[in-house]
């Protein structure tokens, strides 16, 4: 299964993850209307990509009282019919992966296996990988390390 | 639709005026620098003192700006400027236009003065004038800081201590070191009692075609990553450039009395002292360095400016000089030229410690950080300094032989402009005094890009030969219109066809781009045709205040004074061959002979509505 990575530490700030994503969703450039977000602040110079997981058991699923979020191959969907927007999923998640604004309630999709932001970042700050391979790179990276530390 | 708004504001009469720009105005400068020129022309009286309620002083974003397209993040800061009396433009990255755009304006107009210190808010389509009392006397990151924690999230546009005490090359300043750096438009803002613009805003830029612009910009993206200058750009930045002009001999060093400087200024030298590469809103090529010591930078012209021309090789000492210029919102450029220019003129004995009170030598990191603290406060000798060029009047008309200025800005390209002759043209014709962003045909400084490349770009009969004064206006004539139409658009000259790379965002990207946002169909011609308004236009307010054939000159050093190292050994500008080439770009521009636009065309634009 494929799902969303980020790396913090290639993120450079410059959201055109979050501009794609508003875009293709909604016809509009606009960071703040996006299924990822990018905390940044210069001044205290860090760059962190929020964006959804894809969790096995997610609390907006969980606690949604419409029962308007189903899991549908790996991804966790929301159905707009079904959703009131009262807003409970975006005040629980964990991770603060749902976007609230304008009315609208926004989570990622994965763009039906295309996701926009990781077409549109320059760095490589936001992957979309296979879970396995992914976990075998670093893994194999991580082994890598302990055997030059260790030499 | 591309409907942001204009907001007016007026600081003596406490007055908020929001307007729109029409759709017709907007076809023929598109934004940016393009409109905020055409309104300087058409709001400036001409002969006011810049410092005087009467000035205008214009926040515009590009019309591009805020979007998916790569790079665009730019707005332009204009005014008439404090420290050359003519045109006052400065260009900016950041994240600063991108919010603005957001809280639903293109562009911000603020004329008056405040009675009081006040600061602009812009949050979703509102605008309100408030007391900055807390906020005066503070430094550019603190005062950002302080108005985060009172307003939120917010992005800043200020000016530091340097604008409120009327510093002619102070800088706006946005984040940690972007800057609309140029012509001291940070003390129009400190003449205006205004100390910062805050911004927030939660609306998007709605787009005509959406599907068409992520097409367009997927193949964009790929087309510029591809190339190796993007790449280099985005782990060195624009220190690369240092080690380039440096071999070739043309690093402005100690005040231009040398042109070559120490290797421990390269690149690979302050690469150590990375922390993190980071971009501007939408930037895809993040050539912006965040350095160990606190702030961010340096760019090319601190090394250049700060380093070689002060006579400073420690690179861990410039980039606290271009830091302690970042905090004091002073322009580095200006900076690093006044200070180099008073050492030689104190070594030369063309003044002395009456002025200086005390002694100045190159090379000495304590004396240079001092003085910008003095400057930034007009302190003693700082308030000398602080006047810039202007003190060719109290130093004496000797003191101007060795002032490295046009228009009485300094230069602020670290690369000595003896040796390519096209650079020396685009100083000396730049609408606002000596500056490499106007119109800088950087192609040239690669020594080795073949003769059918160059043709291709420029037009025919370009000689391969920096050195060679032959068609020369046609490169700065081909770089100024399409550095003046991507400044409108608000996309990084980084990204722009001949500034890097002979490739790039060329008039048929443009084209494309402005189609998918807008919906409008425009031709590469139609496009070059904006740039060559935008240089009239801006012509014409520099002519108006008195600007004509006579100021389209060089510093004396690079006519008579041949260059003393490595290759560039030897040259230096003939006045024969460059009154020539003057005469030469004059005629491609349609100006007369004395360089003035001609009236029908003065006629023309001033009809425009």
């Amino acid at each position: 299964m494929k799902y969303i990575y980020v790396y913090p530490e290639k993120c450079t700030g410059c959201r055109e993850c979050s501009i794609a994503c508003s875009l293709a969703k909604f016809g509009e450039c606009n960071p703040k209307k996006a299924a990822i977000t990018i905390v940044r602040d210069e001044f205290n110079r860090y760059e962190f990509p929020i964006i959804c997981y894809q969790c096995e058991d997610p609390v907006c699923l969980k606690f949604c009282h419409q029962n308007a979020y189903k899991i549908k191959d790996g991804v966790v969907i929301r159905d707009e019919d079904k959703c009131i927007g009262c807003r409970l999923c975006a005040t629980l998640c964990p991770y603060n992966a749902v976007t609230t604004i304008d009315d609208e309630i926004i989570k990622c999709d994965l763009c039906d296996g295309d996701p926009k932001c990781v077409k549109y970042c320059s760095t490589g700050a936001i992957q979309y990988l296979d879970e396995t391979e992914e976990l075998e790179k670093r893994r194999k990276k991580m082994a890598e390390r302990f055997l030059e530390i260790k030499n | 639709m591309f409907n942001g708004k204009l907001g007016v504001i007026d600081l003596s009469k406490n007055k908020v005026t929001i307007k729109q720009t029409s759709e017709s105005l907007k076809k023929k400068f598109f934004g940016g620098r393009g409109l905020n020129s055409y309104y300087l022309y058409k709001l400036i009286k001409p002969g006011i003192d810049s410092f005087s309620p009467e000035n205008v002083l214009i926040f515009g974003t590009g019309f591009l700006t805020g979007t998916l397209v790569p790079n665009s993040s730019r707005f332009n800061v204009s005014a008439k400027s404090p420290e050359t009396g003519i045109l006052g433009d400065s260009n900016c990255g950041g994240y600063f236009a991108a919010e603005l755009r957001y809280a639903g304006f293109e562009r911000l107009i603020i004329k008056g003065k405040a009675k009081n210190p006040s600061y602009i808010y812009v949050n979703d389509n509102k605008i309100e004038i408030k007391d900055a009392n807390d906020y005066w006397g503070i430094d550019t990151t603190d005062v950002q800081q302080f108005l985060r924690k009172d307003l939120g999230q917010v992005e800043v546009a200020c000016c530091g201590l340097a604008g409120e005490n009327l510093v002619r090359f102070a800088c706006v300043r946005t984040g940690v070191k972007n800057a609309a750096g140029r012509c001291g438009l940070g003390a129009v803002m400190g003449s205006k009692n205004l100390k910062a613009i805050a911004v927030r805003g939660t609306q998007g830029i709605k787009i005509k075609y959406p599907e068409e612009m992520l097409e367009t910009v997927e193949h964009l993206k790929d087309y510029i990553m591809n190339s190796k200058i993007t790449s280099i750009l985005g782990s060195v930045g624009t220190p690369l450039l240092y080690e380039v002009s440096n071999t070739l001999g043309a690093i402005r060093t100690k005040n231009s009395q040398l042109n070559a400087w120490s290797v421990t200024l390269n690149a690979e030298e302050i690469e150590k002292f990375v922390e993190k590469m980071i971009g501007c809103s939408s930037c895809i090529v993040h050539c912006r360095h965040r350095n160990m010591l606190g702030g961010e930078g340096p760019e090319y012209t601190a090394l250049g400016l700060l380093g070689a021309n002060l006579g400073i090789k420690d690179p861990a000492k410039v980039i606290e000089l271009n830091n302690v210029c970042n905090e004091l919102g002073l322009d580095i450029s200006s900076s690093g030229t006044i200070l180099s220019w008073v050492f030689e003129l104190y070594e030369k004995g063309v003044i002395d410690k009456k002025i200086t009170e005390e002694e100045l030598h190159f090379g000495d990191f304590e004396l240079a950080k001092r003085l910008l603290y003095k400057i930034s406060r007009r302190e003693g000798f700082g308030n000398i300094l602080a006047e810039s060029t202007k003190n060719v009047a109290r130093f004496g008309e000797k003191s101007k032989n060795y002032l490295i200025a046009v228009k009485g800005l300094p230069q602020s390209d670290p690369h000595d402009c003896r040796y390519i002759k096209a650079f020396a043209l685009g100083i000396a014709t730049s609408s606002r005094g000596a500056d490499h962003l106007r119109s800088r045909p950087t192609l040239e400084i690669f020594l080795k890009l073949p003769k059918e490349v160059k043709e291709k770009i420029y037009g025919e009969g370009i000689p391969n030969d920096p050195t060679s004064y032959i068609a020369k206006e046609k490169t700065v004539y081909f770089s100024d219109n399409i550095f003046a139409v991507i400044d409108s658009l608000g996309i990084c000259k980084f990204i722009c066809h001949g500034f890097n790379s002979p490739h790039f965002v060329d008039y048929t990207w443009m084209k494309k781009l402005i189609h998918c946002a807008s919906g409008w169909t425009v031709n590469e011609k139609d496009l070059e045709n904006v740039g060559k308004r935008i240089i009239d236009i801006e012509r014409m307010f520099n002519n108006r205040e008195g600007v004509s054939r006579k100021d389209d000159s060089l510093p004396k050093r690079y006519f008579d004074d041949p260059m003393p190292l490595n290759l560039s050994k030897g040259h230096h500008i003939d006045r024969k061959e460059f009154d020539k080439l003057l005469t030469r770009y004059y005629k491609i521009r349609g100006w007369t002979n004395d360089g003035l636009v001609k009236k029908e065309r003065v006629k023309e634009l001033e009809a425009l509505a």
